[in-house]
């Protein structure tokens, strides 16, 4: 008897110690018993990809008026104001689209006609370095005063902007910024700026006095802070993806009770391993804010987009970068402009990495609307396998199943600055 | 056709600023100083790594010292030392920078910083140079009732950027993630240290460098540059990080380091002092 449950212990000790060698021979496939079991390096990534890793939004000391609520709800009302357009139509939202993770469901977005880029989701963007697609504004309120001015999009000045603001927004903006002048035809222009393409609208501007043009400079600035102070507020929320790794972390393993079903963890596990797509990304809004060539088809019959390397020079020169006279900062408050990477040959046809926060919610995809959906995107990924910084192996079709099913994961309701009308 | 033209030319009036404005009065006063005899006119150099030159009316003999002498596309610091002509350092005066572009005919919209820091020592922060090409950096110096000029001139400003190897493939198995280390041909011994504690990828941060040579004592005079590399994919950091000498202790701070991708990284310090150069390369694991 004795005998006989020794021998049996020792038995079960040697398979013990079987399926242990086996199991550290063998990694196992990948939707295997135990797929939620993550080592620590694993886990670190996880908990560096939540929402938990986002922290409280970076200070823009830029912008003295980032967090001021009272900026945020002015910022609010300009962010829907149709009145700031060419044909009293466009507003942010046009492109921006509450009800579409604020973009737009067209590969490239059409204001006051059609723009040769897609807009971008705003999902946590003020946690990005740069902006555009081509990263050629380096604050918000800069960002902002962009599209106004932009032919195809808002396609007004900024003399027209303080025209609006003083009829329409006269006691928002004095309660924020001080008096505001009158603006009438004897004083002021109404189509004014400083802008190669359109000869009249500058003249206007050039034969205004300096101190004209500062006190409209000022108050298209102000305008600008106030609208980032609202744009800085949308914000994710947690997704399935989020709530799956607080699970991880408690320490939860019954397949059941999981978040996340089979195929999603084993697009997950792809998504940080494999498919190597954390390389870029990476972090708890998917993107390193930084720009890449990965290969995108170039458009017939166009001109290619220079992308990031074109951007260079613009953001360095703008009037309202942080380092120039409207920026609230310190220079030594500007460091990504500091220290900037000049070199444009590395930068050519590329564009910031997107936040791939509720991508599923959003096609089309990528920086002209290349992609419909997101299975023609991953099956875009497969066909790169040669480029270095994509190098995946192979990618089989299941495996692109799983890496969709994954990015499905990823929505969550957006939050966003609720202004306290009374 | 026309019109476009007065445009364009309004648009370059407009962006010179004060710059066109400078011209014209410095100008007219070289016109007037003509006449007065030259004195004692000397250039003063206290670094042998600096550019010199005499003001316009030879009020004043500039020194300005930069890394490697040059000006590159981006972000600029340079340091102007003030002398007499006669000799003698000029504390106190008033510097105007102004970065012009002759070719084109215009300027920048940020304004160089200037600050004083003794003994007729100037640092110009803020020298915003938005493209590649040819540059001129205007010096205006005003101290009492006289003010002179100079032009000190970059042919060629270029973009950064280094050549990377590209290895593609994944890293060796036994790296070394040494932070202290002795330069390749064992001049030196560097170590390195964040700050602010653990690297956090995407985040712009600094470095402190430690640097004593083969006897242990500190070298506190070096020309020092930080280059990383990404060898697996071919390229480098996305930022131009720029070191300062703290000048003691051997230290030397290194501001604008940015990790935008996981993995292996090499962090490769060079190392120049009195003509010898030697480097070390750090290996890092960007979680
Ligand atoms: C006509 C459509 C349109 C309108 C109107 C519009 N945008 Fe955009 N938005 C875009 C497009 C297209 C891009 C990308 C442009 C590019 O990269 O060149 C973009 C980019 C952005 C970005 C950058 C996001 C990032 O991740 O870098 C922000 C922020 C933004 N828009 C905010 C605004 C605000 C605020 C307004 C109103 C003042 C506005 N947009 C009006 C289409 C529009
Ligand atoms: C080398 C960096 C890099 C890697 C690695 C990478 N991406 Fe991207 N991704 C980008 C960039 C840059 C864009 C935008 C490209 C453009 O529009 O020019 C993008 C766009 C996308 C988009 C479209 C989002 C949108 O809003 O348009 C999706 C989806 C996406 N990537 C998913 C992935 C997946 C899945 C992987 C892994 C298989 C991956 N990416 C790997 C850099 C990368
Ligand atoms: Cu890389």
């Amino acid at each position: 008897m004795l005998n006989f449950l020794m021998r049996a212990s020792g038995a079960a000790a040697a398979t013990v110690l079987l399926f242990i060698l086996f199991s550290i021979v063998w990694p196992g496939p990948a939707l295997s018993m135990d797929q939620h079991t993550w080592s620590e390096q694993e886990k670190a990534v996880l908990r560096s990809l939540s929402i938990e890793a986002l922290g409280s939004l970076p200070v823009d000391p830029s912008n003295r008026y980032s967090d001021n609520p009272q900026a945020a709800a002015f910022g609010k009302k300009l962010f829907f104001e149709d009145h700031f357009s060419g044909n009293m139509k466009v507003s942010c939202a046009t492109c921006h689209r509450v009800d579409y993770s604020f973009t737009d469901n067209l590969p490239l977005s059409h204001g006051m006609d059609t723009t040769p880029r897609r807009s971008m989701p705003l999902i946590g963007v003020a946690y990005n370095s740069w902006f555009f697609w081509d990263g050629r504004s380096d604050s918000l309120w800069s960002q902002a005063l962009g599209p106004i001015e932009n032919k195809l999009e808002h396609g007004i000045s900024r003399t027209m902007s303080a025209y609006i603001i003083s009829k329409y927004y006269r006691k928002d903006y004095e309660e924020l910024f001080g008096p505001l002048p009158d603006f009438m035809e004897e004083n002021f222009p109404q189509n004014a700026r400083p802008a190669l393409d359109d000869p009249d609208a500058l003249k206007a501007w050039v034969l205004m006095t300096p101190e004209q043009r500062e006190v409209v400079n000022r108050i298209y600035v102000n305008m600008g802070k106030s609208i980032a102070a609202f744009v800085r507020t949308i914000l994710p929320q947690p997704s399935a993806f989020d709530r799956y790794v607080e699970q991880i972390h408690a320490g939860e393993t019954i397949p059941s009770r999981m978040v996340l079903t089979n195929e999603e963890v084993a697009g997950l596990r792809l998504f940080i391993g494999k498919a190597k797509c954390t390389n870029c990304h990476n972090g708890p809004l998917f993107t390193n804010s930084d720009f890449h060539n990965i290969g995108l088809p170039q458009k017939e019959n166009v001109a290619p987009d220079k992308g990031r390397a074109a951007a260079i020079t613009q953001v360095l020169s703008n009037e309202f970068n942080c380092l120039g006279q409207y920026s609230d900062a310190h220079p030594n408050d500007c460091p990504e402009l500091r220290f900037i990477d000049t070199s444009n040959k590395k930068y050519a046809g590329a564009f910031k990495t997107p936040t791939l926060r509720n991508v599923a919610e959003r096609p089309p995809y990528m920086h002209a609307g290349q992609f419909a959906t997101l299975r023609e995107v991953l099956e875009f990924y497969r066909s790169q396998a040669q480029n270095p910084e994509l190098s995946h192996g192979n990618l089989t079709d299941k495996e692109l199943d799983q890496l969709e099913a994954f990015l499905h994961a990823l929505s969550s309701p957006i939050a966003s600055f609720q202004a306290e009308v009374q | 056709m026309k019109r476009g033209l007065f445009v364009i030319v309004v648009l370059f009036l407009l962006l010179a600023g004060c710059a066109a404005k400078d011209e014209q009065t410095s100008g007219a006063m070289e016109e007037m100083t003509e006449s007065h005899g030259h004195g004692d006119v000397k250039i003063t150099k206290h670094f042998d790594e600096s550019l010199t030159m005499l003001t316009d009316k030879n009020l004043f003999s500039l020194e300005m010292v930069i890394p490697a002498k040059q000006l590159s596309m981006g972000v600029n610091t340079v340091e102007i030392i003030v002398h007499h002509a006669s000799g003698g350092d000029v504390p106190q005066a008033e510097l105007t920078v102004t970065p012009w572009m002759p070719s084109m005919g215009h300027g920048v919209m940020q304004k160089p910083v200037v600050t004083e820091r003794g003994g007729g020592l100037y640092s110009v922060d803020n020298v915003v140079l938005s493209m590649t090409g040819h540059w001129q950096l205007q010096v205006k110096v005003a101290k009492d009732d006289k003010e002179d000029t100079a032009v000190f001139n970059f042919p060629e400003v270029k973009a950064m950027g280094h050549e990377h190897a590209m290895m593609h493939a994944p890293p060796p198995k036994d790296l070394d993630y040494a932070t202290m280390k002795m330069t390749a041909n064992n001049a030196y011994n560097v170590m390195y240290k964040s700050i602010g504690g653990q690297i956090r990828i995407n985040r712009i941060h600094s470095w402190e460098l430690t640097i004593n040579d083969a006897a242990g004592q500190p070298v506190n005079d070096a020309m020092v540059t930080v280059v990383g590399d990404m060898p697996e994919h071919g390229h480098g950091l996305p930022t131009q990080p720029e070191i300062t000498k703290v000048g003691a202790g051997g230290l030397y701070r290194v501001d604008g380091m940015k990790f935008t991708m996981p993995g292996w990284w090499v962090v490769t310090v060079s190392i120049m002092v009195d003509g010898v150069h030697d480097s070390v390369s750090f290996n890092l694991n960007i979680l």
